[in-house]
């Protein structure tokens, strides 16, 4: 007590010496004693505060005792903690402390090794904080301090994985305690004061301080604990250890790296005061820990940003060829083309503009008849009235949903290093291609992809919908094959990333380990967002370690839960029963006689199949891969380097500073979900609206007017017509997020019309067609390729495709070594096809299909040789094309007249007489060929024309949509 | 001349187009190479457009090429290349790590194989690999790699990719980017895999990189790549639908005004007909005489196993192929020998010779100068016992050897402790590994990047020393 007063006097006279340098570290709370526990031993006294013992109320511990008082402790330490120390608890070792009233604390636990050295981890309520060895026999260690934070009437809760853990107490500290207290002397704290603290104050702490304007490599030396814990690359100092001091390698210059003070080095005399001072312990009265907020982000000054920006409602710009434009649309679009020099193209013809249509909204080509209706339609509406029965084509849903499942890297396993399937997952595949053909408003997609799970529904399957919705979060990825520790950190980061991109356009997981670099999103908002995804339960699909899934969603009806999980409860007890009785009868065959042996084997081989047939049971419900809230919903704290083993300041749970820093309500019982969906969506949040608009802008113009979907940040490109993109996201918002509203307005803009013709002087000096002054050609993506020629090909399966034929769960033994991996052939379109994670399909992968494992926003469009091997050679490829040639040779007996056909069916255009001319040229000499090769009879002309149809799937005029 | 007029005037051409037809065997690649002459708008895309186009790195490169070999499972340091006296002496006396994944304290295991001194260089290597400790004056073995992850998947990909975790692009993909290649009928990039590895198709995967830098997977057997024969049983039908659509195609674009994308697509037909034949010509080790399978170990009509695979990654690289990976062994039968390290020597057996003959055929044939042979695995084993006989997982400290283009033969580099649980000199991180190896490539590590999700992406991410020691 009286070291205490004596170091507050001084520090009091330290700190009105250095004021007019820098103020004192940001004040907190003084932390304080509030429980100790002496896990297998009585109430005692230790440090001064009074401990409970084992016969304590305030915990629950089913751990098995152990103490050997014998063991010589190394460090040695006073008798009472020595004694704490070696009576403990083992086994198990799970200790709940409740009765903790809500506020921070900081935990710390002594441990120690009575006999072999063991390796474990140590989780405090369930998040991992420590991997650790024991040591030798005596070997003890006071472990810590790991901040908490607790609700009302909350708990705290340590346990252990791996090797034995010998737990022997555990003291809590209200506040952020560095738990580093020890006697100073009062010659110890007048050199700190005369010459380490000037010394810091004035070298360090413009960069290193809780005042710093930016915090340099996350270190501190305002405080005790901070410059003890260290920055990024590890402690400052170590009491007593020159060498393990990374203060003393930087002020030595010994390092190139890292040479401290940066500007010019101290003198020999500084230097020597601090080795001195780190030699006889580093004794340093500092004991509240400071803090850095981070980044203060200037919001005025980052809300100039283009993106940030709120939208606008832009005037429509005149332009000076008024007879052009046939839409506001046009007329931003002219306008930016005027002031370049450029000028619209001429109009496409209709055959183009109806083939370009029905791959943009379907992904597949129009018919003949379709065609044909169209040509001959000469109303005003024709061309409106071929794009409201396309949107109204439930392949439409299968077209747009799968830019969507696009996005968000939906894939139908895992991810993890054996990549498990989840069967339950085509649900929200599912979801989303619905979503888009009953015209889903995106706000409500929005909402409930993010929380669809808490915000029930006006009917049963409404609410079974929006839980399935969810299953955007599940899919985030999996990683690894362990159970213990399992990386639920990197998810959640695959989580956040998806979400800032795919809602946002922003890069919100650069921020996991500093502050974003570029753009106005920090190190606090990441674990801010973290917070609520913490407070999240993801299913479990399996993992090599522990292969059965849990934690899905059961699709029944809230009143029939609490039945389902009793019948769940029975037939697992029914499972156990089954199993036990398969063993005993293992016994005893070992133990029968050779007489009674025939029997006792034929029973066992009973009861074996029973027990067998009763695990292949179906499942109990029907599940989907989907999330709810978290039993424990709270706020965490700031990973250091995102390593979730260095624990920084926990951080309330909230959106982006930059978009309002709006936090989850501190009543609030849910994991913020449902809050955070709203933030994305609030009316002042400028980017959802944009950012949407522009992904649908970007799959009918073949680029983006901002040309980075997933990235509206300083690292993106910026728009090419803001003005355009405001007046697109105003329309969205006044049209009640109508996503198939905005196909409408912009496919009949007269901009979209234009033909890919576009003059020479435009192709060289705007090469990638920004201006828009004609419309883009383009390649197919790889599912339209597909599903084209499944479709020519009369093939295309579209019943319900529902389920992949995975293997039953029940026989699931993937590891590592030998991982899911499957490619099931299917007839339905491509959006079916199954997709793992982390093995590309081998047809996808060629065509530049979506990458399942990260966010495509834009897909690639590569030409390489195996595209054209895979045409060449493919035995898909030459099944349709023979199924192509069937139609065409059933429609038609002369070659002319199954031209015609060919080229309307896979171009939408009748051949010219030129082509004509060179298709008989080559079905001639093909069959002379065949005749030589002594094909005979029919088999000559249908071979010549399963040739003809290979060529023409070939050709340019067939992948390109002009 | 041909296609670029009105229709009128094109098809004043029929008749050459009819006369081209008529000789049955039309060539697509003549056709178009007749177009491209005529066509300057055409030919430009087809050179310092062209996406692999050969390119220089950022510095002269010692090598120009590389053969990966890539072994599973984790093989076993101080068993092979890295000799601990120390080891032998405190089998089953002392404690050590050891275990599986995880790394406990476990009684020490003695290698079960004697070190010799090996070349000119007297390194010491056991006798597990008595072919390779002949070359040993080659190869420059480095004992000090260590990596980040101790699991199989993890590790693997981080060999590959840089990365322990996520998916990113492998290094032959990286440098299929950054140097393109200098045969245009054949891939840039092969992967000569016949079974899977750790980490699947992710660790010749071009990730975020265009596709053009995908490692092209070799199986090995009758079809070595995916749709690589014809399908079509009729002899020269194939030549003609390629004839016939070529006129097509080039009407198609000569109608257009230019594009590069149409005139690049209407190439890789005829890149890909070549392939049809050259791959399979590369593929087949039978034009080789009895002396080269002797030295790779294979038998006349072998076209399959680790020798097979030695001998058609030199023949890939005498082609120009930039980066050939070989990868011995699977995912599921490999080097891990949790329960009883005298698995190593089936396993060792199975790319000793081939590996030895390489090198061998290599410097025979005057390539060792300019091509860089790296031998690696995702990790080493643990001193300390798994199950009985077995070791562990260790990524703390691991072998693995550069030999070839640029680098120092006949040294060792960086040790580990006497019982080689950790580094104890001149670590080799995964990434510095890399950065080497692009080194001797001529491209600076740190400048080869790509942009993707908004970030600048390298190779070797935000860390990475070239290891100058090594240097010739």
């Amino acid at each position: 007590m009286r070291d205490c007063f004596v170091r507050c006097a001084i520090a009091v006279a330290a700190a009105s010496f250095v004021a007019g340098i820098c103020r004192e570290a940001r004040a907190f709370d003084e932390p304080a004693f509030f429980r100790g526990l002496n896990l297998n031993g009585p109430p005692i006294v230790i440090d001064g505060n009074a401990w409970d013992g084992r016969d304590s109320t305030t915990y629950t511990c089913n751990d098995r005792p152990v103490e050997n008082q014998n063991i010589v402790l190394l460090p040695a330490t006073d008798a009472a903690r020595a004694s704490m120390i070696r009576s403990s608890v083992y086994g198990g070792n799970r200790v709940e402390l409740s009765d903790v009233p809500a506020g921070m604390y900081t935990v710390f636990l002594y441990v120690w090794e009575d006999n072999n050295s063991e390796n474990f981890s140590i989780s405090v309520n369930g998040s991992k904080v420590l991997d650790h060895n024991s040591g030798a026999t005596g070997r003890w260690d006071k472990l810590g301090p790991w901040p908490v934070k607790v609700k009302k009437n909350g708990k705290i809760v340590l346990t252990s994985q791996g090797g034995a853990a010998n737990f022997s107490g555990i003291e809590v500290w209200r506040g952020d305690y560095d738990g580093l207290e020890k006697p100073i002397s009062e010659e110890e704290l007048a050199f700190f004061e005369k010459r380490i603290r000037p010394l810091l104050v004035n070298k360090c702490y413009e960069c290193h301080s809780a005042e710093s304007t930016e915090l340099q490599g996350d270190l501190l030396v305002d405080s005790r604990s901070t410059l003890h814990r260290g920055g990024g690359k590890g402690p400052a100092v170590v009491p007593g250890d020159l060498d393990q001091s990374l203060l003393i390698e930087a002020v030595r210059y010994d390092n190139d790296e890292m040479q401290m003070p940066p500007d010019e080095k101290l003198s020999d005399a500084e230097i020597s005061d601090l080795e001195h001072w780190i030699k006889i312990g580093a004794p340093d009265p500092r004991s509240t820990a400071s803090k850095h907020l981070g980044k203060q982000i200037d919001i005025e000054a980052a809300r100039q940003f283009w993106s940030l920006k709120p939208i606008s409602n832009p005037t429509i710009p005149t332009v000076k060829d008024t007879a052009w434009p046939k839409s506001d649309i046009d007329r931003f679009v002219l306008a930016k083309m005027e002031e370049r020099g450029f000028a619209p193209t001429a109009d496409a013809d209709k055959r183009t503009l109806i083939r370009r249509a029905t791959f943009d909204l379907i992904g597949m080509p129009p018919t003949i008849d379709e065609v044909n209706s169209f040509l001959d339609d000469d109303s005003a509406e024709a061309f409106a009235n071929v794009v409201d029965r396309l949107l109204s084509s439930p392949r439409y849903g299968e077209r747009w949903g799968r830019h969507w499942l696009d996005v968000v890297r939906y894939a139908d396993t895992a991810g993890d290093n054996s990549d498990y399937p989840i069967p339950q997952i085509h649900r929200y595949r599912d979801w989303v291609i619905e979503a888009f053909n009953r015209d889903l408003p995106y706000d409500e997609f929005v909402r409930d992809q993010l929380a669809g799970d808490l915000r029930g529904g006006d009917t049963e399957e409404q609410r079974i919908e929006r839980l399935v919705a969810t299953g955007y979060i599940a899919n985030s990825r999996r990683f690894g094959s362990r159970v213990d520790d399992y990386p639920q950190h990197l998810t959640i980061e695959d989580t956040i990333d998806n979400l800032g991109r795919t809602f946002l356009g922003m890069t919100v997981s650069c921020a996991r380990c500093h502050d974003h670099k570029f753009d106005p999103i920090t190190n606090r908002d990441y674990y801010g967002l973290y917070g609520i995804f913490h407070s999240t339960r993801y299913p479990w699909p399996g993992i090599e370690l522990d292969k059965k899934q849990r934690d899905f969603v059961p699709l029944v009806a809230p009143d029939k839960v609490a039945e389902l999980e009793h019948a769940i409860l029975a037939r697992s007890k029914e499972q156990k029963r089954l199993d036990d009785q398969v063993n005993k009868l293992k016994k005893l065959v070992e133990q029968a006689s050779e007489q009674d042996k025939p029997d006792a084997e034929l029973k066992l081989k009973e009861a074996e199949e029973l027990a067998k047939d009763h695990r292949k049971l179906p499942p109990l419900a029907e599940t989907a891969y989907a999330v709810a809230d978290a039993a424990t919903v709270e706020d965490v704290s700031i990973q250091m380097k995102g390593d979730p083993m260095r624990p920084g300041d926990i951080v309330p749970r909230h959106f982006l500073t930059v978009l309002g820093g709006q936090e989850v309500p501190a009543e609030a019982e849910t994991s913020g979900r449902k809050e955070l969906a709203e933030w994305i969506l609030a009316d002042d949040n400028p980017l959802p609206a944009r950012v949407m608009a522009n992904r649908i802008w970007q799959h009918h113009f073949g680029r983006g007017i901002v040309p980075t979907p997933n990235d509206f940040g300083k690292q993106g490109k910026p728009a090419t017509h803001l003005e355009l993109l405001d007046y697109l996201a105003t329309q969205f918002k006044s049209g009640g997020w109508s996503m198939k509203a905005m196909h409408r307005l912009m496919m009949l803009s007269r901009a979209y019309q234009q033909s890919s013709e576009r003059d020479e002087k435009a192709i060289e000096q705007d090469p990638a067609n920004e201006w828009l002054s004609g419309f883009s050609r383009r390649r197919l993506d790889a599912e339209a390729i597909r599903d084209t020629l499944l479709e020519l090909g009369n093939s295309l399966d579209l019943s319900v495709a529902g389920a992949h034929p995975f293997p039953p769960s029940h026989s699931w033994e993937f590891t590592q070594h030998k991982p899911f991996k499957a490619t099931y052939e299917t007839q339905h379109r491509s959006v079916y096809l199954m997709t793992q994670r982390i093995q590309r399909h081998p047809f996808l992968a060629i065509f530049d299909g979506a990458d399942p494992s990260t966010s495509t926003g834009n897909r690639m469009s590569t030409t390489t040789p195996l595209q054209a091997l895979y045409l060449l050679n493919d035995p898909f490829v030459h099944d349709q094309s023979n199924r192509i040639a069937e139609r065409i040779m059933a429609q038609a007996s002369d070659d002319e007249s199954r031209l015609r056909f060919a080229y309307q069916l896979l171009f939408a255009r009748n051949p010219s007489v030129d082509e004509v001319d060179v298709a008989n040229e080559f079905l001639s000499n093909a069959r002379q060929l065949l005749d030589e090769n002594q094909v005979e009879g029919e088999r000559i002309d249908r071979e010549a024309w399963q040739a003809c149809v290979r060529s023409l799937c070939r050709l340019n005029e067939f992948v390109y949509v002009d | 001349m041909m296609h670029n007029g009105s229709s009128q005037s094109e098809f004043g051409r029929r008749e050459v187009i009819r006369s081209l037809f008529a000789g049955s065997m039309l060539m697509p690649g003549l056709l178009s190479e007749l177009l491209a002459s005529e066509t300057p708008s055409v030919g430009e895309t087809l050179g310092a457009g062209d996406p692999l186009a050969p390119k220089s790195g950022h510095f002269q490169a010692k090598a120009k090429r590389v053969i990966f070999v890539f072994s599973n499972g984790g093989v076993s340091h101080m068993d092979a290349f890295d000799y601990k006296p120390d080891l032998f002496k405190a089998d089953g006396q002392k404690m050590g790590v050891g275990g599986g994944l995880s790394n406990q304290q476990r009684k020490l295991l003695k290698p079960l194989w004697d070190f010799k001194p090996g070349g000119k260089c007297g390194t010491l290597v056991s006798d597990l690999f008595p072919h390779l400790r002949e070359k040993m004056d080659d190869i420059c073995l480095i004992k000090s790699l260590n990596g980040n992850d101790n699991e199989h998947y993890n590790a693997t990909l981080g060999m590959h990719t840089g990365s322990f975790f996520f998916s990113r692009p492998s290094i032959g993909s990286w440098v299929s980017y950054g140097l393109g290649t200098e045969n245009q009928n054949l891939p840039s990039f092969i992967a000569l895999a016949p079974q899977m590895p750790y980490a699947g198709t992710q660790i010749f995967n071009n990730d975020f990189l265009p596709a053009y830098h995908q490692g092209v997977r070799v199986i090995g057997g009758k079809e070595p790549i995916a749709d690589l024969n014809r399908r079509s049983k009729q002899q020269g039908l194939q030549e003609l639908e390629l004839g016939f659509a070529d006129v097509l195609n080039n009407k198609h674009l000569h109608e257009r005004a230019k594009d590069s994308d149409l005139s690049a697509r209407i190439r890789s037909f005829e890149t890909a007909f070549r392939m049809q034949t050259d791959a399979p010509e590369a593929f087949d080790v039978n034009q080789e005489n009895d002396k080269t399978l002797e030295m790779y170990g294979l038998k006349r009509g072998d076209n399959e196993g680790f020798g097979w695979q030695c001998l058609v990654a030199r023949r890939l690289a005498e082609r120009g192929v930039r980066f050939i990976e070989l990868v011995d062994g699977s995912s599921s039968h490999n080097w891990d020998q949790h329960g009883d390290m005298a698995e190593h020597a089936d396993h060792a057996k199975v790319i000793d010779k081939p590996l030895a003959g390489l090198l061998q055929d290599l410097k025979d044939r005057g390539m060792f100068e300019d091509t860089l042979v790296v031998w690696t695995t995702e990790f080493g084993r643990t001193p300390g016992v798994d199950g009985d006989k077995g070791r562990g997982h260790h990524s703390a400290c691991f072998s693995s050897w550069l030999a070839g283009a640029g680098v120092k033969g006949g040294m060792s580099y960086g040790s580990t402790d006497e019982i080689g649980a950790t580094v104890a000199e001149n670590g080799v991180h995964v990434h510095d590994f890399h950065a080497t190896i692009l080194h001797l490539l001529g491209i600076d590590h740190t400048r080869l990047t790509y942009r993707s999700a908004g970030r600048d992406y390298r190779l070797t991410d935000v860390h990475g020393r070239v290891v100058q020691e090594i240097l010739t």
